[in-house]
């Protein structure tokens, strides 16, 4: 290695080498199924918005978002933590504060320059979508820039790091969306981003010099305004465990809810002139902890199994068992958030009879009883899905392999970047649509099948390793069967059989209700803690 | 002859290429301290982990208490005491807390044995372990590790970077549980002369393989030149490159 440039530069790429090598995958894809496309005589037009973002937005925003992981060292960096996410093993090279920052900075810049300009020159499709030149690479740089800086950064206090690059991003975009909406041209968008990455890049070599002198305040005594408590005794093991998951990772959905949901609340003051904007941001609040708690399961599921915790006296199931009872709290409790702040927001920004007014007309259509469930129905699958997206990927995150994490990680991109808008394109085909429909059935019975197959072996697994006791594999049996039930009697009630048959519907829950995936946490655990 | 606490038979483990434990047979009596010694890399770590059921045995079997620990890890850790060279307590946690959440695991813990010893390292309940030294959340790791008192004191190179004094209260514990209790412990390092001063019997290991297993007077005797017993350094040097004294 001939400099600390190249050195810094070599460890970003043998690192992160498979994942780069994949998201370059993506534009060259793309590229030679233009070339394919356009050999073979056809033309592709993307003329609406959805189709755009489904080929270019999401995929580029995803590959951005990883990038920003990569280059800021958020993959390897505690964010909630106070010290800085920089790597304290670089501190001690014999370099400058200002190659330690510039270098990561410069490399993080010119791969999102790169990404940008791939799209633009290879994923791009004809559409009637004027995309600009130049800006977005230099916003990408701005948003990467400040991320690193304030990402760098020691803090006073834990979480502050998160509040702190949140609202100063959120601000810059809401720049970029006034100017936009002023129909600025390239030069004026270039002029309004030029000065950040120099500002940013000032501020990350101030923060380096902190974070390498271990300028740390702490501003945690003057918050704490009673001394600990000294607590019981825990009655068993279990709730030892539990007490210690909900330490660990329980509170992660419930503080992200909190520091969005005001945000999204003080919305409510902005539009409560505009009442189709008032219901669209009551949406956006109901959906915040489904969506978060996306983000939340990493936490949950992807901290690694500490020789601390292998070597407890716990079964791995009990292990298990504790995480899905703090999911469960942490789901409750992230609600409760919101159940609460939401109508004292409505009420306080007046826009209380406008919600009102909407549930009376409701009320006239379909009856007060039929009303009160179904707006029941609708929290209960809110409820649900929060802690399906919190339980999901455990068994992933549980198995500590970090191949199966990267796996999953890309399969979900790959989705999202392929078969989305495979299956956009499908919805546009009329004749697709109606096959698919009538062979909606047969699909389903195939899912339910590969389930229920996938359940049975890890069921037989289960019982073989003895992980899980008869009873409990009996009893699991019968929530599940009677979930399934419940769900299918509400899709009954919902539904009348002329729209939906019935049979469809019973598929539907047995797909709704989480399984085997679930079920193959606990082996996922032991084949991570008896390796 | 009183039953093993620890039977190891026919262990082997492969990294990929690397044979890192070659059929290994050990038996470990109740109520006398073992000192596993090697060079770094030798597979004493590997070896421990077994014992820990943290790695699985893909040829062989080990039984702790009888029992397998990969199937039956309550049944093997709740009667044992484990304390590692890489302490990872999770940061966030007080003293207090650390011994409130480890009690809640083991019936046997002594309440009034677990303040004695906090007091005796000096451990400040409201501390965090995060803002503890090094030496200091070593002890923190060997309250919880003793408190219970654990029929097996399993410590994989304990004192491996600590002061003398840290190391002395290591020591201590270990020579107290065995003179006191009349427990078994498991002790691994390559401070030799720690070793030397604690162990009854010595499990020398190289290359992932037991090159020596045998009450420490027996390993001296056997090594005598003259008049002069060698020092455990010599032997293991001896060993190591692969010559007698």
């Amino acid at each position: 290695m001939r400099s600390a440039a190249a050195a810094i530069g070599w460890e970003f790429r043998r690192r992160h080498r498979w994942g780069l090598l994949a998201l370059a995958c993506y534009p060259v894809a793309m590229a030679i199924l233009r070339i394919f496309l356009y050999a073979s005589g056809r033309s592709v037009h993307i003329d609406d918005e959805q189709s755009f973002a489904f080929v270019v937005a999401v995929p580029l925003t995803a590959t951005f978002l990883y990038l920003v992981a990569v280059f800021s060292f958020g993959l390897s960096g505690d964010l909630s933590a106070r010290r800085s996410i920089y790597p304290a093993r670089m501190f001690t090279l014999p370099v400058t504060n200002s190659a330690l920052a510039g270098w990561a900075m410069l490399y993080g810049a010119v791969a999102v320059t790169i990404l940008w300009a791939a799209t633009r020159l290879l994923a791009l499709w004809p559409s009637g979508i004027e995309v600009p030149v130049i800006w977005p690479a230099l916003l990408a740089a701005s948003l990467l820039a400040w991320t690193q800086a304030l990402t760098w950064m020691p803090y006073a206090l834990p979480g502050l790091r998160v509040v702190v690059t949140i609202l100063w991003l959120a601000a810059i975009d809401a720049i970029i969306m006034i100017a936009l909406n002023y129909k600025a041209g390239e030069l004026v968008m270039l002029a309004i981003l030029a000065p950040h990455v120099p500002l940013a890049y000032v501020t990350a070599r101030y923060a380096i010099a902190r974070a390498r002198r271990g300028d740390e305040p702490d501003w945690r005594p003057l918050l704490r305004v009673a001394a600990p408590r000294r607590r019981e005794h825990f009655p068993s093991p279990s709730r030892a465990q539990t007490w210690l998951e909900w330490r660990q990772h329980g509170r992660s959905l419930p503080a992200a809810v909190g520091i969005v949901l005001p945000f999204e609340l003080a919305l409510f003051f902005v539009f409560r002139d505009t009442p189709a904007l008032v219901f669209e941001m009551l949406i956006v609040v109901l959906t915040t902890p489904p969506l978060l708690a996306v983000f939340a399961a990493a936490t949950v599921s992807g901290s690694s199994l500490t020789k601390f915790i292998a070597t407890r006296p716990m079964t791995s199931a009990s292990l298990i068992a504790a995480k899905l009872k703090v999911t469960i709290a942490s789901t409750l409790a992230a609600w409760l958030l919101v159940l609460v702040a939401t109508p004292i927001a409505l009420k306080l920004s007046g826009t209380w009879p406008l919600v009102m007014e909407r549930v009376h007309r409701l009320v006239e259509v379909v009856g007060a009883p039929h009303a009160a469930i179904a707006m029941l129905l609708v929290f209960v699958a809110l409820l649900a899905t929060t802690w399906k997206q919190l339980v999901q990927s455990l068994y992933i995150g549980m198995s500590g392999r970090e191949w199966l994490v990267k796996g999953s990680v890309f399969l979900a991109l790959a989705i999202v970047a392929v078969i989305v808008p495979a299956a956009h394109w499908a919805m546009t085909n009329r004749r697709l649509v109606a096959l698919v429909w009538k062979a909606g059935g047969w699909i389903l019975a195939i899912i339910v099948c590969l389930k229920l197959a996938a359940a049975a072996s890890i069921v037989i697994r289960l019982y073989d390793k003895q992980l899980l006791s008869d009873r409990t594999l009996i009893l699991g049996a019968l929530f599940w069967s009677a979930t399934v039930f419940a769900v299918y009697g509400v899709l009954a009630w919902t539904f009348p059989e002329v729209v939906i048959r019935r049979y469809v519907l019973a598929l539907v829950a047995i797909v709704a209700v989480p399984l085997a995936r679930l079920s193959a946490a606990p082996l996922a655990l032991a084949w991570n803690r008896h390796r | 002859m009183s039953e093993s606490v620890i039977a190891i038979s026919g262990l082997t483990r492969r990294f990929g290429a690397k044979t890192a434990l070659a059929s290994v047979t050990l038996s470990l009596p109740r109520g006398a301290v073992y000192g596993l010694v090697g060079a770094n890399g030798a597979g004493k770590t590997t070896l421990i982990k077994h014992i820990l059921g943290l790695l699985r045995a893909q040829e062989g079997t080990v039984r702790i208490f009888g029992h397998d620990p990969v199937a039956d890890p309550v049944a093997v850790l709740s009667r044992f005491g484990y304390l590692s060279e890489e302490n990872d307590i999770p940061g966030w946690m007080r003293v207090d807390e650390l011994i409130r959440y480890s009690r809640a695991f083991y019936p046997a813990w002594d309440d009034a044995y677990a303040e004695e010893l906090r007091t005796m390292f000096a451990l400040d309940p409201m501390a965090k372990v995060k803002s503890l030294s090094k030496g200091q959340k070593a002890r923190a790791g060997l309250l919880i590790a003793l408190a219970h008192r654990p029929e097996l004191l399993v410590l994989d190179e304990p004192s491996s970077g600590l002061d003398p004094i840290v190391r002395r209260d290591i020591l201590g514990a270990v020579i107290r549980s065995v003179a006191e209790e009349g427990r078994t412990v498991l002790f691994s390092s390559h401070l030799l002369e720690e070793v030397e001063q604690v162990a009854d019997h010595v499990t020398m290991i190289s290359g992932g393989r037991i090159v020596v297993s045998a009450p420490l007077n027996e390993i001296k005797e056997s090594h005598r030149a003259g008049e002069r017993v060698p020092t455990l350094d010599e032997i293991f040097i001896a060993h190591a490159a692969g010559a007698e004294p």
